[in-house]
């Protein structure tokens, strides 16, 4: 794409994020979602393909269909509070409308369908775009009307979205659904806690955009869509092989690295307001999760699978250059013993 | 602490930066070395923990665990030397960067006062030993030994999460020292049931309890030796480590939630006993031993009385110092044959004199043999399990000598009667390997003169 022009379309999809997340007057809120939404599309058709051209149009139908839910939620708002202004929302009508759009273009369950087939349908890098950008702008309108969304849906959604994002996982193959399924489960853990203290919704998403950053580089940097290609890479650069493993392990949740604290922090206070079986629960369902990553480090890192002579050489393109890349994998991996710094957010 | 600490997390430069030459000569020196500085621990002037600090401390149960971790450390490198001869040096150095971490985490874990910081050691054990497992076993059942070993694992340990958080949000503090001292009973309720199930499952799970022992063979036999001996010797040891600690928080439940797991435990040591009559695989055979010798000190645990703590301890010590020398010995038969299976390398006697010596030495006290500390450990648990009920006194009688009649089957099939023809020209015993088994066995004889060291806080 002409780099003018791609220029102009990136700068969009920010600035409509920034509005959303800016803004105090709810029009503003529904103008930023559709300019990103529409800035977005031709982003996702990048490669020309039918592929691609199906994901967009999925991806548009439903974000379109949530901005409009968003509009019904903010007009009944309207008609029963009399202003526009961005806080809780005071109808439970309004407010249960508002939370299925937001969670509609979240993707949580039971609106999930779209994110694996819209993931893998793109490129790698608009598919980093996807999972990490757009998640920002429906998280920081939950995080403001957090005071009033009923809990009853709320929680049913995560634990349910933290259900298919496991078991959804498990027949892939493709690293992109994978990604997709990871994404949904992590949303699901996110919003769990939204309603406690939304504090820890913000940084489990910092923690997994900068997970899903560095996956999404080192898929990009071994240019692997699939495992089979992915478990290439010890031929290629071996480092990529070990820096997966980390970021897997990290993603899954295991301590001591990093992938850890959120969900510590999630199940401590979701403990402390007396509820015990649902956050046992949530971390038996995130094993799931455990069990696809582990799977894919066991093919990429943990063992070198039997394969002929003319496999060994790849062809070499020239290599990308990753920005960033260490920083993230220190942040991805070993950010655990900064937990006790966290009580300064109070 | 630190003086522990940061020397083992400096292996991890240490082997990085050494010569191709080396490696081994480096990091076996150093971990000598910190394991000699760890020894100073096992002075524990009074009845009370050595406090080093808001973080560490040191107690009658957690020196000679630790003493025996640090010891460890060494013998697994001297043990892996042979099997990582003929990789490159990266890999090399890989593998004792695994070990090295995974000393710290051990490290840490038994001086931690704080119990969601020993939770989450607890579990950063795990990773390093799923990847020596699985990169560097050697069947294509390691793959699913891991799988086993982590899920296993992760089950029984997210809902101990869960639980010492609400502990702490009901008490306001998990660190160990207070828990001592204002420890009151537990309410009697059904979420409390709950509640003791969640805190003792991580570790039953560890131990293993006898139902939920299959990730242990598994995990065992693909491992290599170092990988197996780390395993046997303190990750087992941690299960019991831990029960031992989270058993001062539980009381009254313990009277009467701990009957399933006792009549398990009693029942299961007799059926891992009896299977290792069967066993074809030498490491398996081993491997069900550990399980029938865990089940002992599960047993131990569970009914709570000075003694029995006594003889959970030493037998932790014991075990830990017999199963890893088994392994030793199992694996110096396996580098020469390359087969587990014990009838194919039988009358070893003649060909390897010396390390028939080792391999008498080993059996008898895995059979726990007087004066050994293994002797004193089973004594003390089937004399406290005999106080508690005297009908146990059947089942622990016919463990002890099933156990007893499998040592000697291993033994006897692997030592005596004729050589098979094909192993005539296996090579003799290297003195890294004599050197080795002697370091294992001369704890465990020089232990049995002053076995008080090893007996834990009840003494």
């Amino acid at each position: 794409m002409n780099p003018l022009i791609l220029t102009i379309i990136l700068m969009t999809v920010f600035l409509g994020t920034m509005i959303v997340m800016a803004s105090s007057h709810w029009l503003m809120i529904w103008i930023g979602f559709e300019m990103n939404l529409l800035a977005i599309i031709p982003i996702l058709m990048k490669k020309y393909n039918p592929r691609a051209m199906e994901a967009s149009t999925k991806y548009f139908l439903t974000q379109a269909t949530a901005s409009m839910l968003l509009m019904m939620a903010i007009i009944i708002n309207l008609m029963h509070s009399g202003q526009w202004t961005i806080t809780k929302v005071f109808n439970p009508t309004a407010s249960i409308i508002m939370t299925l759009a937001l969670a509609m273009k979240l993707g949580l369950t039971p609106f999930h369908f779209w994110v694996p087939e819209v993931t893998q349908g793109i490129s790698l890098t608009s598919g980093l775009i996807l999972l990490t950008w757009q998640k920002l702008a429906p998280m920081s309108i939950l995080y403001q009307i957090s005071p009033s969304i009923n809990l009853n849906i709320l929680l049913t959604m995560a634990v349910l979205s933290i259900l298919v994002g496991g078991w959804g996982g498990l027949n892939q193959t493709q690293l992109r659904k994978i990604m997709a399924y990871s994404s949904i489960a992590h949303m699901g853990w996110m919003t769990a806690i939204l309603v406690y203290n939304p504090t820890l919704t913000m940084l489990n998403m910092l923690i997994y955009i900068m997970m899903t950053l560095t996956m999404f580089m080192l898929f990009i940097h071994s240019s692997s869509t699939t495992t089979l290609s992915l478990s290439h890479t010890w031929n290629k650069a071996p480092l990529i092989t070990t820096l997966i493993l980390i970021t897997l392990l990290s993603m899954g949740g295991l301590p001591p690295l990093s992938g850890f604290m959120p969900k510590w922090m999630i199940i401590q206070e979701l403990t402390k307001n007396s509820s015990i079986i649902l956050p046992t629960l949530m971390a038996i369902m995130a094993l799931l999760n455990l069990y696809f990553y582990t799977r894919l480090t066991y093919s990429t890192s943990l063992t070198m699978f039997p394969s002929t002579n003319n496999m060994k050489m790849k062809w070499q393109f020239e290599t990308k250059q990753i920005t960033l890349l260490p920083p993230l994998i220190i942040a991805s991996s070993l950010l655990l013993p900064l937990t006790p710094m966290l009580s300064i957010l109070d | 602490m630190l003086k522990i600490i940061i020397p083992t997390i400096m292996l991890m430069p240490l082997t990085w930066l050494s010569k191709k030459n080396m490696i081994w000569i480096n990091t076996t020196t150093y971990s000598l070395l910190i394991s000699l500085i760890s020894l100073s621990l096992l002075n524990q002037p009074n009845n009370n923990s050595l406090n080093f600090s808001l973080m560490f401390f040191s107690d009658p149960l957690s020196a000679p665990l630790l003493v025996l971790t640090t010891w460890l450390l060494p013998l697994m490198l001297m043990a892996s030397q042979h099997h990582l001869s003929k990789e490159p040096l990266i890999r090399k150095k890989l593998y004792i960067t695994m070990l090295a971490m995974l000393q710290t985490f051990l490290i840490m874990t038994f001086t931690a006062t704080e119990l969601i910081s020993f939770y989450i050691l607890f579990e950063a054990t795990l990773v390093p030993t799923l990847i020596i497992i699985t990169r560097w076993g050697n069947q294509t059942e390691r793959l699913n030994a891991g799988l086993y070993f982590l899920f296993y694992t992760l089950v029984g340990s997210l809902p101990l999460l869960v639980a010492l958080i609400s502990i702490q949000s009901l008490t306001g503090s998990l660190h160990f020292l207070l828990i001592q001292y204002w420890n009151q009973a537990l309410p009697d309720s059904w979420s409390n049931i709950f509640l003791w199930l969640a805190c003792m499952m991580a570790f039953m799970v560890k131990m293993p309890l006898y139902g939920l022992h299959l990730w242990l063979p598994k995990a065992h036999v693909e491992a290599p030796i170092a990988g197996s001996m780390v395993l046997a010797a303190i990750l087992l040891k941690l299960g019991g480590y831990g029960m031992l600690r989270i058993t001062m928080m539980l009381n009254p439940q313990t009277n009467f939630m701990a009957y399933p797991f006792l009549m398990l435990s009693l029942w299961g040591m007799i059926m891992t006993s009896s299977i290792c009559l069967r066993q074809t695989d030498l490491k398996s055979l081993i491997a069900y031993s550990s399980v029938s010798h865990m089940a002992l000190v599960i047993v131990a645990v569970l009914i709570q009385t000075p003694w029995s703590y006594m003889g959970a301890t030493a037998l932790m010590i014991a075990h830990g110092l017999t199963s890893s020398m088994l392994f030793c010995l199992a694996n110096s038969n396996y580098e020469r044959t390359h087969s587990r299976t014990m009838i194919l390398a039988r009358g070893l006697q003649t060909l390897l004199p010396l390390m028939a010596a080792w391999w008498l030495l080993a059996s008898l006290t895995n059979l726990a043999l007087p004066p050994s500390i293994n002797l004193i450990g089973e004594l003390f648990v089937v004399m406290s399990s005999f106080s508690w009920s005297n009908i146990t006194i059947i089942l622990m009688g016919a463990n002890i000598t099933i156990t007893a009649l499998y040592s000697l089957y291993m033994l006897i099939t692997t030592q005596r009667g004729k050589y098979t023809h094909h192993i005539n020209s296996i090579k003799p015993s290297f003195t890294r390997e004599n050197a080795l088994m002697a370091l294992h066995m001369t704890p465990l004889l020089l232990l049995s003169l002053n076995p008080k060291i090893i007996l834990g806080f009840t003494y």
